[in-house]
């Protein structure tokens, strides 16, 4: 059996234990909830802020294929920046690693929103930046880790007016397989190991 | 005229860099250690700064008179330019001491010119701060593409909360202090580990810096005898140029390979028109002398195209069918 770890599975989780790190399944409170929710994966709801980063991604993407975008939109000139960036990039690239842990065939897998000589690329669509904000999610150390010939992972953050690049080399990062151990870890601990490769496994 | 990136020569490229740090640091003294500095005292703080290391300077009350001892009032006026320019031939670096200093004066101004960018109680409007936010980017074009000066922006730091962490970041209001760090090439954190000052260009848990290829990690800052000559920003910036070369020479190479490998690649996948051609060149793209990315950016492009022709990977038979409607 090979057990799937995407980074959303990874970020949830991350935001479980930064939320409350004394929380377990007999504990009422929203951020466990949504952990169980991703784990056991159910749909989420699409919140406003979520449907924004769709919409503002959707943007980018008419405007590097050649759609018409009203150049009335208040989210046109910082669409059409990202857009310049990305130009002759590869958009939606789904890659994928299998690894070992601890006796587990893990496939790691993600969807890249553009990938272009060495450079992944993110659009993340923020009402707040604060600079450094990514640097402990875990979308850039997994990516990097799956595809071994990118040097560097870029954040292309925008609020729809002001376009931000928060840039992560390689060699900064820490591996990914590490934490994901410790999720791993942390899911037999919580009795939650059983749930997971129920709903994350799948024949090799 | 159309240039090679490849090309651009690095020796003497020019430096956009911000320093940050807690006040007393040192900040000022390190920032002078630049080559050719001009001091831009907009803290009036020139005084605690050991007179050895002081550097010529100027102390604006407000920010037209930087925007007219720099030129960037007769920006578009040739001759006047030139005189400002032949004025600050002696110099090869413009040092901001502070940055926060002279946005405030920045913000100033801009309410000044335009009532709309401020509110009653004296601060920035939104509309306000995304001017200031633009003039600060038209700031450092001028200095850098119009003067052709490196530039050193002095920023105190503060410490933030992040849950159990302390954070420093640069003291600066609103959405500005993020738009500070898109022009710069370099950033890095001042701080005292022990009875040393490093400076640091690495993101990590205490700050987010910026650093390259290049420059990156945290430096010990030399502490300065009688006989020790301040230059320890122009040793850093003659690496960073030194190291640049060597970077673009090796890109070139890179991104040369990467081209040719796209290139063929591209050729192979629009020749693409059914099953046997498919298998074909995914066969090829494999053998192809990638580079960079070029491996997965191909799969994609080759993903899509067989995926409109209607064909799927049999594994069995390791080549593409026609899937039946």
């Amino acid at each position: 059996m090979s057990l799937l770890v995407t980074q959303s599975l990874i970020s949830s989780w991350n935001y479980l234990l930064r939320e409350n790190p004394y929380s377990d399944a007999t504990t009422e409170d929203t951020a466990m909830d949504e952990f169980i929710t991703v784990l056991r994966r159910f749909p989420t709801p699409i919140t406003e802020a979520i449907q924004n980063g769709i919409d503002f991604e959707e943007m980018v993407t008419r405007i590097l294929g050649g759609f018409y975008v009203s150049d009335k939109d208040p989210w046109f000139s910082a669409a059409k920046k990202i857009a310049g960036i990305l130009s002759g990039a590869q958009l939606q690239v789904k890659v994928s690693k299998h690894i070992e842990i601890e006796g587990n065939d893990v496939l790691l897998y993600g969807r890249l929103d553009a990938l272009k000589a060495g450079t992944i690329y993110d659009i993340k669509f923020s009402k707040g930046y604060d600079r450094g904000k990514y640097i402990h999610s875990p979308q850039h150390p997994m990516y990097l880790d799956i595809v071994p010939d990118a040097d560097e992972f870029s954040y292309l953050i925008s609020d729809g007016i002001n376009v931000w690049t928060e840039t992560y080399r390689r060699e900064e990062v820490q591996s990914i397989q590490y934490v994901v151990q410790l999720m791993f870890g942390w899911l037999k601990d919580h009795n939650l190991w059983e749930t997971y490769e129920t709903c994350w496994g799948s024949a090799k | 005229m159309i240039q090679n990136p490849n090309d651009r020569p690095v020796k003497d490229k020019k430096i956009r860099m911000l320093i940050a740090g807690y006040p007393g640091i040192g900040k000022s003294t390190l920032s002078l250690s630049a080559p050719a500095p001009l001091h831009v005292d907009v803290d009036f703080g020139i005084d605690r700064i050991e007179p050895q290391y002081r550097a010529p300077y100027i102390q604006p009350k407000d920010y037209e008179e930087i925007r007219h001892d720099l030129g960037m009032d007769v920006a578009d006026k040739p001759d006047a330019l030139a005189a400002v320019k032949k004025e600050l031939e002696p110099f090869q670096t413009i040092v901001i001491d502070t940055g926060g200093k002279m946005l405030t004066l920045m913000s100033q101004w801009a309410m000044k010119i335009d009532p709309k960018y401020g509110q009653r109680d004296g601060s920035l409007s939104l509309k306000g701060y995304g001017f200031v936010g633009r003039e600060f980017q038209r700031f450092m074009d001028h200095c850098f593409y119009i003067l052709d000066k490196n530039i050193v922006i002095v920023f105190h730091a503060i410490e933030e909360k992040d849950g159990d962490n302390v954070k420093l970041r640069i003291k600066v209001e609103g959405q500005t202090k993020n738009n500070v760090w898109e022009p710069m090439d370099l950033g890095g954190f001042v701080e005292i580990q022990g009875n040393t000052r490093t400076i640091g260009f690495s993101n990590c848990e205490r700050y987010f810096a910026k650093g390259t290829r290049g420059v990156n990690g945290v430096y010990k800052i030399p502490t300065l005898e009688a006989d020790t000559p301040n230059n320890f920003l122009t040793k850093l910036f003659e690496q960073y140029n030194a190291k640049s070369e060597a970077e673009v020479a090796m890109i070139a190479a890179g991104k040369a390979k990467y081209e040719a490998a796209m290139k063929a690649g591209t050729d192979l996948i629009v020749s693409v028109t059914d099953s046997d051609t498919a298998t074909d060149a995914a066969q090829k793209l494999s053998a192809l002398d990638h580079a960079l990315t070029s491996k997965d950016e191909l799969r994609k492009l080759l993903a899509d195209k067989v995926a409109d022709l209607g064909l799927k990977w049999n594994k069995d038979t390791k080549s593409y069918e026609k899937v039946e409607a």
